[in-house]
């Protein structure tokens, strides 16, 4: 035992192995959160999709019992059986609970199976590769669609720093001083498979709608880079972990109620905040290529859009890339706007200096539940807001959130220079 | 001594890929073959930029090309046939120009990197170029002890990316507040100083040569209304 002690010790003590070791469990639990979200938000999408369209939705798909032989077959009725066991009457109301709540034929749980049938499903699907196609690239753009967004999230801090006896952990997978750019550089890539896709297909359809997510990407990414200019302006620096720092001891940049964020100007600085909120959001929808943006795979003119020739697996890469897309953009708006792992009202700092681990753990729930939070959001936007039309999307990019963008600097600056 | 060999394996390995690729850009035939490995190079060159330790640099070189290759390979779908192109047969007149052209270019790189602080006395020219940029314009110069040991040939080592933590394992006793100091002089910082003040006039102009071409593409692009 000792032994073991002794070498984890000296194999922590050493700087490099340190590093290596804690990046790696960060990496891991970050991809596992990433993946899972992915499936999780899928099921929001469809429950709350039945949710605001007045129908169940997926609930049904539960653990099935007649899968273990122990608890007898549907026809055997387990819940007979355990209601027997326990000497429950069969009227009584414990047992009309347990048949409402479909106990007596599986074990329910909200049908969060289904997205788990839905990817069996599609791996077990007949793949058809179509013989017009540029092969090598026709492969590659799922990979180049669902691999960025997984990658991107490498500098999204999910809670604040740890000091261990053998160093100094900070909970992002890369701290690195370019957080905001690192994310739109390398999300930006994926629209290469969403292009690629299109134009490999060899098919006129896919390619318009991969015409359409170049365009689209383009016209977006300009606001979406000015848009967070404002908020650079405020918080002086690049660093997600500075930025969401500055937002827990100063006010989350849209809730700014404690700390510093009492000042007046922070509170005049919600109104350009505000702008680049409002526009930063509807450029992460676009970027994300979600419904009302969703050009690129606009059914009613283009078919399918870009993946209209892929089948089984390769078909599900796009989607899971789009959810992923979404996941990291909602930790995006999160950590830049809402505060991202804060608790807020002070309550870091508290916890903090009372144990840094239970800290961890408080900020990484949070940031949890922000991100549901806002997934939700994205889920109830797309079936709110009915699409738009071609035109009116690059109207929208390039005449009005460009310049609003850049005003917004120039107000910013007005704002911080007569209110210090 | 590791990081040392780790980073020189992996700038290697990323120059090699960067310079086939750069030679896949003209070798392929298929124009969106060449444009693809276009876009690969400069992630390659981007990723070198990461290794030096200058984040910036790199992020923007994949930002702004990124955006371009797409719209490059736009042109190339719809304005080129995207069948192969045939042989072309080229007189030596071309190739003389050519090599006269590259010849100018490649002189010009090497010309450059020759005049750079450090380029000399085999230290690393960027961070040789970081640390006179910031004893002339920060004014408090990274000491010796606090910064990161960079090899011999090219600058950067991985711990980098925590650089407080580093700073910290170094010197236990050091105050948070003088650690993040070590983190806030970021190559951000350093290049829009040096950009600004140091090297201002040139980026006016040529921030006035990008307008310009900007408000040249419009007008062309422009239908002229005859009304």
């Amino acid at each position: 035992m000792d032994a073991i002690i002794d070498w984890y010790n000296s194999l922590m003590s050493n700087e490099i192995w340190f590093y290596l070791i804690h990046t790696l469990i960060k990496l891991v639990l970050m991809f596992a959160v990433i993946l899972a979200f992915v499936v999780l938000s899928v099921w929001i999408e469809r429950r709350v999709a039945g949710w605001i369209q007045d129908r169940p939705g997926p609930n049904r798909a539960g653990l099935p019992l007649f899968l273990l032989e122990r608890f007898g077959s549907k026809e055997k009725q387990p819940l007979k059986n355990w209601l027997h066991f326990f000497g429950i009457p069969e009227t009584s109301w414990i047992a009309k609970l347990c048949t409402w709540l479909r106990l007596d034929r599986e074990i329910p749980i909200f049908g969060l199976i289904q997205p788990c049938l839905d990817g069996g499903k599609l791996f077990l699907k007949q793949e058809t590769t179509p013989s017009y196609v540029r092969k090598f690239y026709f492969i590659l753009a799922p990979m180049l669609v669902l691999g960025p967004p997984l990658v991107a999230a490498a500098v999204v801090p999910f809670a604040s720093e740890v000091n261990t006896e053998f160093g100094h952990i900070s909970m992002c997978v890369a701290n690195l001083d370019i957080g905001p750019l690192w994310i739109f550089a390398i999300s930006g890539l994926s629209v290469y498979g969403l292009t690629l896709a299109g134009w490999s297909s060899n098919s006129k359809f896919p390619f318009l709608g991969g015409l359409r997510a170049t365009a689209q990407l383009i016209s977006y990414e300009v606001a979406m880079g000015l848009s967070i200019i404002p908020l650079l302006m405020m918080f002086g620096t690049l660093n997600l972990q500075q930025i969401v720092q500055f937002q827990a001891d100063n006010g989350w940049t849209l809730l700014p109620l404690w700390g510093e964020g009492l000042s007046l100007q922070r509170w005049i600085m919600m109104l350009p905040l505000g702008i680049s909120f409002i526009i930063f959001v509807t450029c992460v929808f676009a970027e994300a290529n979600r419904t009302p943006f969703d050009m690129a795979e606009c059914e009613t003119d283009l078919v399918a859009g870009y993946h209209a020739e892929y089948s089984s697996m390769k078909f599900a890469s796009f989607f899971m890339g789009e959810y992923a897309a979404m996941v990291i953009g909602s930790a995006v708006v999160v950590t830049l706007f809402l505060g991202g792992w804060s608790i807020g009202f002070g309550a870091d700092a508290a916890l903090s200096a009372y144990c840094d681990w239970l800290a961890v753990l408080c900020q990484f729930c949070m940031f949890i539940v922000k991100l549901l939070a806002f997934i939700f959001f994205f889920v109830w936007v797309r079936w709110t807001l009915p699409r738009f039309r071609w035109d009116q999307v690059m109207k929208l990019g390039w005449l009005y959130f460009l310049e609003i963008t850049v005003v917004n600097i120039f107000l910013t600056a007005a704002v911080l220079y007569f209110t210090k | 001594m590791f990081e040392t060999s780790l980073c020189q394996i992996l700038f290697y390995l990323l120059a090699a890929l960067a310079v086939l690729c750069a030679v896949g850009v003209v070798a392929y035939r298929n124009p969106v073959n060449s444009a693809m490995c276009m876009a690969v190079c400069f992630a390659m060159v981007a990723a070198i930029f990461f290794g030096m330790g200058a984040q910036f640099l790199g992020i923007v070189q994949l930002i702004v090309y990124a955006g371009a290759i797409l719209v490059l390979f736009l042109f190339v779908v719809m304005m080129l046939d995207i069948h192969d192109e045939g042989q072309s047969r080229g007189s030596y007149i071309h190739a003389a120009v050519g090599v006269l052209v590259a010849g100018f270019f490649a002189g010009l790189i090497i010309i450059t990197a020759l005049r750079l602080p450090g380029a000399t006395d085999n230290a690393c020219p960027v961070h040789s170029l970081c640390d006179s940029v910031g004893e002339l314009l920060i004014g408090e110069a990274r000491t010796a002890s606090e910064t990161p040991a960079a090899p011999a040939q090219y600058g950067g080592s991985l711990p980098k990316l925590n650089a407080a933590a580093a700073a910290r394992m170094e010197n236990p006793a050091i105050s948070d507040a003088d650690a993040a100091k070590v983190t806030s002089i970021s190559d951000v910082k350093l290049l829009g100083k040096c950009l600004y003040t140091h090297y201002n006039i040139p980026f006016v102009i040529l921030s006035f040569a990008l307008l310009s071409g900007t408000v040249g593409a419009v007008a062309l692009a422009r239908k002229i209304r005859k009304d």
